[in-house]
């Protein structure tokens, strides 16, 4: 089975290459010369004047917790879809009460308004 | 041969990447150390054939639990002077956690050494052999209750998340589109009768 | 022939078998990624062109006949141009940012089989793979953000973040309902079961809310208008690669048309049927060339789906954000969730195409 990675190992080398191949092509071909202009980053009509690392919205933080919970949900989601023709109606049942439990925190996300963006 | 010559590459870069995470000094290099930490331990689970708890862990870990981090460290301003105070406190629970972790490695070890075949070696799995579908079938059947179990902590992790972290900010002022559509022409216009006024 | 043929033969064999392994698959790669690079090259230049056509412009014209060679032209001048990299910004997170972009973008591509015989790595949980390599992609996105030091760049890639991760709990639960029907997470084994008579047997069918879900998810994963408030030019300049220039915003931009394309080949597999012709097992195709399955199949079914990418984006103004996140959290979750129970319910009473029967 590890012989099937072997080419993923081989692409992500060969990908990897390339990238930095680019990259360094890109610095040694394209210098010009450097100010303080150039330099500054982008700004609309005046001088950068604080550092732009700034607090977000909580919200975010929210959308990534509820996305984990989800992403997990779909894992345990893949190998019940795979083994379906194994595991008869007894797995289809407990697959339908853990689809059931978390339809309820979807509903309870949905009602509290977590998923609203205001 | 050329598995363990993988496995001693990995398991260095892995080791390295640990390094990184406690001893580089800007947090956000600390979570990207840890990224590669990971990738680099699904790499050593696939080289035990655990195709799909390797593919798992960075689909869950590297994908979802360290954007949340990167989010919090990129965006919470964490000041490290501040964190640096806290060393000193906290030294002796770590020192405990470390020790206890230092005991545990050398019982592997001590056990190794006594040629007592605690672990067996996994066999080569044939090309064709889907592990997934394996775990598929007994997940679901002879470990239900652990299964429905996870399904109670995610719950619980929504909640705890919404609870956590759900604020109404006053005066918001947002656009309420089923209001907007179920509107109807009596709510908005009001039509007066008047008498035509003469002059 | 004959005596280069003895040659060639014991040379190749006096290599150890896992020397041959490693050769035979950087072969591999390198012939998918060479066409993938040139469609890559093209796609940008038909773009142009159709979008040109679309707004009653010529498109590009200039380079070479009717502007063919315009992609390596472009290739050329962005090489040439300088890479600057900002004042106050995080020098090396803001060099490798595009690497994280680009590399995952393209290794993903080493578990989608081209034809029944040709597929760079035969994983079996090949499906979960590509799942696992496109969220590697939003790395890429975050740290181009964060490393530029600049307010614009964070706000694209905190937006860009919160929305590839909102669709790609859709596309997973879309995904489900296609390995509940295929019955394996291979995707040449998902191709293998729509084999049938035409194009009846595609998952295309029984899955149709799931392949509207995967396909609008995936534009959306892309950041391509209409839901491309990532980069938004109008309000947030270009979002989080701003501050790039040169080659360096050339590898996001690689990244971003293989992603597209990946999307492409991803849903013609899942959907219709991959390889598969159309033609397959109707009456009086039986031996033609017509009904053998072919890359061409594979090729054209791509098209469309690339030409609809192309559309998209003449067409439609783009979303506001809040409407981003309802279409995902409010309605395609909750779409994909009932058809897997739907879906459940047909295998359950044993109706529909499925291999899987209890």
């Amino acid at each position: 089975m590890l012989a099937n990675y072997v080419p993923v190992l081989i692409f992500f080398c060969i990908a990897g290459a390339l990238g930095i191949v680019l990259l360094t092509l890109g610095f040694v071909l394209g210098h010009g010369s450097k100010d303080a202009a150039k330099l500054s980053p982008y700004e609309c009509g005046f001088e950068a004047f604080e550092d732009s690392r700034m607090r977000f919205d909580v919200r975010y933080y929210l959308v990534a917790i509820l996305f984990i919970v989800f992403d997990l949900e779909i894992a345990f989601l893949f190998p019940w879809a795979v083994a379906l023709d194994q595991i008869g109606l007894f797995g289809l049942g407990a697959m339908a009460i853990f689809l059931g439990i978390l339809v309820v925190g979807f509903i309870y996300e949905w009602r509290k308004g977590a998923l609203e963006w205001d | 041969m050329i598995t363990s010559a993988l496995f001693y590459t990995f398991a260095a870069i892995l080791i390295a990447a640990a390094l990184g995470v406690i001893l580089s000094r800007n947090p956000v290099h600390s979570a990207l150390f840890l990224v590669l930490a990971f990738v680099q331990s699904s790499v050593l689970w696939l080289l035990i054939e655990a195709e799909f708890l390797a593919i798992v862990l960075v689909l869950v870990y590297v994908g979802a639990v360290m954007v949340l981090f990167l989010f919090v460290v990129m965006m919470l301003d964490i000041n490290v002077e501040e964190l640096r105070e806290g060393f000193t406190r906290y030294f002796w629970v770590g020192a405990g956690v470390a020790l206890f972790v230092v005991i545990e490695v050398g019982q592997v070890i001590w056990y190794r050494s006594q040629n007592l075949e605690f672990m067996v070696r996994p066999e080569s799995l044939p090309a064709d052999y889907s592990n997934t579908k394996e775990l598929g079938s007994v997940l679901y059947t002879e470990h239900v209750y652990a299964f429905e179990l996870a399904a109670m902590l995610l719950l619980l992790a929504i909640v705890a998340a919404i609870t956590l972290t759900m604020r109404k900010r006053p005066g918001l002022k947002a656009q309420d589109i089923t209001r907007q559509v179920s509107v109807r022409r009596e709510d908005r216009v009001r039509i007066v009768s008047m008498d035509s006024t003469k002059d | 022939m004959e005596t280069l043929l003895s040659n060639v033969v014991p040379f190749w064999s006096s290599f150890s078998g896992d020397l041959q392994l490693v050769l035979v698959s950087a072969a591999k790669v390198i012939v998918l990624l060479v066409p993938l690079i040139l469609g890559v090259a093209y796609f940008t230049y038909w773009e142009r062109k159709i979008i040109g056509w679309m707004q009653n412009r010529l498109g590009p014209n200039r380079v070479g006949p009717k502007g063919l060679l315009q992609p390596f032209a472009d290739l050329i001048k962005m090489l040439f141009k300088e890479v600057i990299v900002p004042a106050n910004s995080n020098r090396f997170l803001f060099v490798i940012a595009p690497l994280l972009s680009m590399v995952p973008a393209f290794v993903a591509w080493a578990a989608v089989p081209m034809s029944d015989t040709f597929v760079v790595a035969d994983i079996n949980a090949g499906l979960l793979y590509i799942l696992a390599l496109t969220s590697l992609g939003v790395y890429g996105v975050i740290l181009a953000g964060w490393a530029s030091n600049s307010k614009y760049a964070l706000l694209g890639a905190m937006r860009s973040a919160a929305q590839i991760v909102a669709y790609e709990i859709a596309m997973g639960f879309a995904l489900v309902g296609v390995v509940m029907a295929g019955g394996s997470l291979n995707l040449g084994d998902i191709v293998l079961a729509q084999q049938g008579t035409s194009i009846a047997s595609w998952f295309i069918w029984p899955l149709f809310p799931l392949f509207l879900v995967y396909f609008i998810s995936g534009v959306a994963e892309t950041n391509r208008s209409p839901f491309d408030v990532a980069e938004g030019e109008s309000e947030i300049v270009a979002g989080f690669h701003v501050e790039y220039s040169g080659i360096a915003f050339g590898l996001f931009f690689l990244a971003e048309y293989a992603n597209m394309i990946l999307i492409t080949v991803l849903t013609v597999t899942f959907f219709l049927g991959g390889w598969l012709s159309p033609f397959a097992g109707l009456p009086g195709f039986a031996d033609s060339w017509l009904a053998a399955p072919s890359l061409i199949w594979l090729v054209g079914k791509m098209f469309i789906f690339m030409f609809c990418f192309l559309w998209f984006r003449a067409t439609f103004p783009r979303y506001r954000y809040d409407q981003i996140m309802r279409l995902g959290w409010k309605v395609f979750i909750p779409i994909t969730i009932v058809w897997i129970v739907v879906e459940a319910c047909m295998v359950a009473l044993g109706i529909g195409p499925w291999s899987g029967t209890v």
